[in-house]
C-alpha cells in the first residue's frame, strides 16, 4: 500500500476536503434538532439552544408540530419509509441476484460476441428522464403504475447493469483454476459456483450491495412519476415539506434526511471489513 | 470376447484422437493424438503458448474440444463434466481454496465425495505425511511457503486414487533446488503408486529427467513422441534438437563428399555409413547438428578440425567454450582440467564423435539421418 507523510499542505487540503463533504451533513443534522424559530434564524444558528425530537415525531404524527405553532402537514412519513425499505430490499435482491448469475456467467463462459458486456453497460447510457415518460406510457397501458411491483421492476432493470459489471469485476480478478479446481474434486458447475465462487467474492458482494441499495434508496424520479397514492418513497416524501403556511418545514425535512442516511452509514461501517481486498492472497502464483 | 484378448490388450488410461480447438479462429490445439498407457508418466513438453495447458484443460473436461475425441479407459468423455471424469489436476498456479486450511484444501474432495469423517482423517494424515506437510495442515495458504503449497496441491491430487493425474507445470513456481527435488520425489510416488501421470513442463531437463514417454508439442501440433533419450538423440527437426538440450545443439553447414569425408568447419571428417547413405553419388550440402558433448579438445596439429577459442562461459564445475573453425561456431563444454589451458584467442584442436552427427535438411530443417 502507498503510504505518504502527512505533510502540513496535505493536511490542509485534506482537512478542506473533509469540510466540504461534511459540512452539509452537519447542518441537516443540526437542522433536525432545531425548533421550527430557530429553522430560518438569520444570523444562522450552527448548534441549536434547545435541541428538540419534534421534527422527528413530527414525521410520524403530523400534528406534534402544531405545538409550536406551525401547521399544515398533512401526511405521515411512515408510509414512505415503509415503501422506501420494501422497494429498496426488494430491488437490490433482484438486481443482485440476476447480477451475480450473469457476472459469472459473462466472466467464465461468455462465447457470445466480446460486445455483451458492453451492450448491457449501455442500458446505463440513456439518461433515466429519457425513458421515464416512455415508461409512465407503457406503465398506464399495463396498469403497473402506482404499484410496488412496477417500480421494483425498473429499479431492478436500471441497476442490473451495475450490478452486473461490478460484480463481474470481482469475479474476473478471482483466478478461474480455484472454482475449476473444486469441479475436478467432484463439484458440478453450479456447485462450484456457489460453493467456490461466490464466498471468495463476498466482500465485493457486500459492496456491490451496498451500492445497488443506495441507488435504489435514494431514487426520486422514477418514484415521482410513477406513483399517485399507493406508492410513495423518502426521496418522494422529502420533497412533500412545503406548506401554504409556513413555507418549507426545513427541521421536518431535515429529520426525514437524518432518517434516510442511518441504513447507509449503519450499512457502510458493517461491511467496512469486508471491503478490505486481498483475501485470495496466497492461493495462487502471480 | 475371451480371457487372453483381456490379458493382451490393454486398454490405455487416456487416448486422444484428432483432438483441433481454437480460440478466436487462433489454433491452439491442432489435430492432437496420442496415447497414455497406465501407470506410466508421460510428459507434455512444449514452449509457453504451444498448446500444453489447453490440452490438459480439454482433458480435464473444462474446455471443449471445436474437434476429436478424448478416451479415458476406452470411453469417450464428450459432454462430461469434470467430476464424471475421475482425474486429478494441479493447475500451473496451485489454485488452492484461499479460505481453507492446509487439512480441508486436501480434504475436499472427500468431503465432496461424502466419506465419512474418519476416513477422511485417516486418508489426509497419510499423504501428508508421504508429503512431509503434516505440521503445515492447520495453516492457510496465505501463511506457507511456495514449496509448502505445491506439496498441498499435490496432497489435494494424490488423497484420491483418480485414474489419471494431470499436471499443469506443476513445478513451476518452485526455486531450482525445491524443483529438482520435488520432481524426484513426483516421479517416486508415481512408480511406488502406479499412478498414471500425464505433465506439462516447457523445462526439457525435467522432462528428461522423469519422463517415460516425452510429447514435444510445438503452436499446437504434435512434432514428436519419444522417449526422452530418443528425442535428444534423434529429434525430428533442427527445431525439436534446440529445444531439447543445453547448451544448445551446434547447427552448422556440412558437406558430404562420398568416398571422401564429411566437410565441415573447415575440415574433413571420417564419414559414417548413416550420413553416406544419404549421398548418392554426388555431394550432397546438409546442416549437421552436433551436441557440445559430442565434440571434444584435441592438439592443435594433430585434430582433424583446428580453431580459436572466441568466448568462454562458466556453468559452474565446467564451461561452455566457443571456438570459431572455418566459416562455422562451435560450443562444447569442458572441464576443469582442460580450462586452465584455456583462453579468448587460444588456438585449439576439436575432435567430434561422427557417429553422434545428425543431419538436417538446409531448407526444410527436417532430420535425414
Amino acid at each position: 500500500m502507498l503510504v505518504r507523510k502527512l505533510t502540513w499542505p496535505l493536511a490542509f487540503l485534506m482537512a478542506l476536503a473533509l469540510v466540504f463533504t461534511l459540512f452539509p451533513v452537519f447542518w441537516i443534522v443540526m437542522t433536525a434538532i432545531k425548533p421550527p424559530t430557530d429553522w430560518n434564524a438569520a444570523p444562522a444558528i450552527w448548534i441549536p439552544h434547545e435541541p428538540t425530537l419534534v421534527n422527528f415525531r413530527t414525521l410520524f404524527d403530523p400534528n406534534a408540530i402544531r405545538e409550536y405553532g406551525v401547521g399544515g402537514v398533512s401526511q405521515a412519513a411512515t408510509a414512505s419509509v415503509l415503501g422506501s425499505i420494501f422497494a429498496s430490499v426488494t430491488a437490490t435482491f433482484f438486481s443482485i441476484l440476476i447480477g451475480l448469475f450473469a457476472a459469472i456467467g459473462l466472466s467464465r463462459y461468455a462465447t457470445m460476441s466480446k460486445a455483451t458486456p458492453l451492450v448491457i453497460l449501455s442500458g446505463r447510457m440513456f439518461p433515466p428522464a429519457a425513458i421515464a415518460v416512455p415508461f409512465v406510457i407503457i406503465f398506464s397501458a399495463t396498469n403497473v403504475i402506482d404499484t410496488y411491483s412496477g417500480l421494483i421492476a425498473i429499479y431492478v432493470a436500471v441497476t442490473l447493469p451495475f450490478s452486473t459489471w461490478m460484480l463481474k469485476s470481482f469475479v474476473d480478478d478471482l483466478p478461474r483454476e480455484i472454482e475449476e479446481a473444486a469441479m475436478i474434486d467432484g463439484r458440478s458447475r453450479l456447485m462450484a459456483h456457489l460453493t467456490v465462487t461466490i464466498p471468495l467474492i463476498r466482500g465485493g458482494l457486500f459492496a456491490t450491495t451496498m451500492l445497488i441499495f443506495i441507488l435504489n434508496w435514494s431514487e426520486f424520479m422514477f418514484a415521482l412519476v410513477l406513483s399517485y397514492t399507493n406508492v410513495t418513497t423518502i426521496p418522494v416524501q422529502l420533497a412533500k415539506y412545503v406548506t401554504a403556511t409556513a413555507g418549507t418545514l426545513y427541521g421536518v425535512q431535515a429529520a426525514l434526511a437524518v432518517l434516510a442516511m442511518l441504513p447507509l452509514v449503519i450499512g457502510g461501517f458493517m461491511i467496512q471489513s469486508h471491503l478490505a481486498r486481498g483475501m485470495t492472497f496466497g492461493a495462487v502464483k502471480r | 470376447m475371451n480371457a487372453l484378448m483381456h490379458a493382451t490388450i490393454e486398454v490405455p488410461t487416456l487416448a486422444m484422437e484428432h483432438l483441433t480447438k481454437s480460440f478466436r479462429h487462433q489454433p491452439a490445439l491442432d489435430d492432437v493424438s496420442f496415447m497414455v498407457p497406465k501407470g506410466a508418466l508421460t510428459v507434455v513438453l512444449g514452449a509457453a503458448g504451444a498448446g500444453k495447458t489447453t490440452l490438459l484443460r480439454s482433458i480435464a473436461g473444462l474446455e471443449q474440444p471445436d474437434r476429436g475425441r478424448i478416451l479415458l479407459g476406452g470411453r469417450d468423455v464428450a459432454g462430461r463434466e469434470p467430476k464424471d471424469r475421475n482425474l486429478a489436476m494441479i493447475f500451473d498456479n496451485l489454485a488452492l481454496y484461499p479460505d481453507k486450511t492446509g487439512f480441508d484444501n486436501i480434504a475436499s474432495p472427500l468431503r465432496i465425495r461424502g466419506d465419512s469423517r474418519a476416513e477422511i482423517e485417516t486418508a489426509v494424515k497419510e499423504v501428508a505425511a508421504r508429503l512431509r506437510i503434516s505440521h503445515i495442515l492447520a495453516r492457510k495458504p496465505k501463511t506457507m511457503s511456495g514449496g509448502e503449497r505445491q506439496r498441498v496441491a499435490l496432497g489435494r491430487a494424490l488423497v484420491r486414487t483418480p485414474s489419471l493425474f494431470l499436471l499443469d507445470e506443476p513445478l513451476s513456481s518452485l526455486d531450482a533446488m525445491l524443483r529438482i527435488e520435488l520432481r524426484a520425489e513426483l516421479r517416486r510416488l508415481q512408480r511406488e503408486l502406479g499412478y498414471t501421470f500425464l505433465m506439462a513442463t516447457p523445462d526439457f531437463a525435467e522432462a528428461m529427467a522423469i519422463a517415460d514417454t516425452v510429447i514435444l508439442l510445438r503452436a499446437g501440433r504434435i512434432v514428436q513422441i519419444a522417449d526422452p533419450q530418443t528425442l535428444y538423440d534423434a529429434p525430428v527437426d533442427r527445431d525439436a534438437a534446440r529445444f531439447v538440450g543445453a547448451p544448445e545443439i551446434n547447427l552448422v553447414p556440412a558437406r558430404i563428399e562420398p568416398g571422401h569425408g564429411l566437410h565441415i568447419a573447415g575440415g574433413v571428417l571420417p564419414l559414417p555409413d548413416r550420413l553416406a547413405a544419404l549421398a548418392g553419388s554426388g555431394p550432397v550440402a546438409v546442416e549437421a547438428g552436433i551436441r557440445p558433448e559430442a565434440i571434444g579438445l584435441a592438439p592443435a596439429d594433430a585434430a582433424p578440425i583446428s580453431g580459436t577459442v572466441s568466448d568462454i562461459e562458466p556453468l559452474g564445475a565446467q564451461a561452455a567454450v566457443t571456438v570459431t573453425a572455418g566459416e562455422a561456431e562451435l560450443r562444447l563444454v569442458a572441464g576443469a582440467a582442460d580450462l586452465a589451458s584455456l583462453a579468448p584467442g587460444t588456438k585449439v584442436g576439436l575432435s567430434i564423435a561422427a557417429e553422434r552427427i545428425t543431419a538436417f535438411d538446409p531448407r526444410s530443417g527436417t532430420r535425414l539421418a
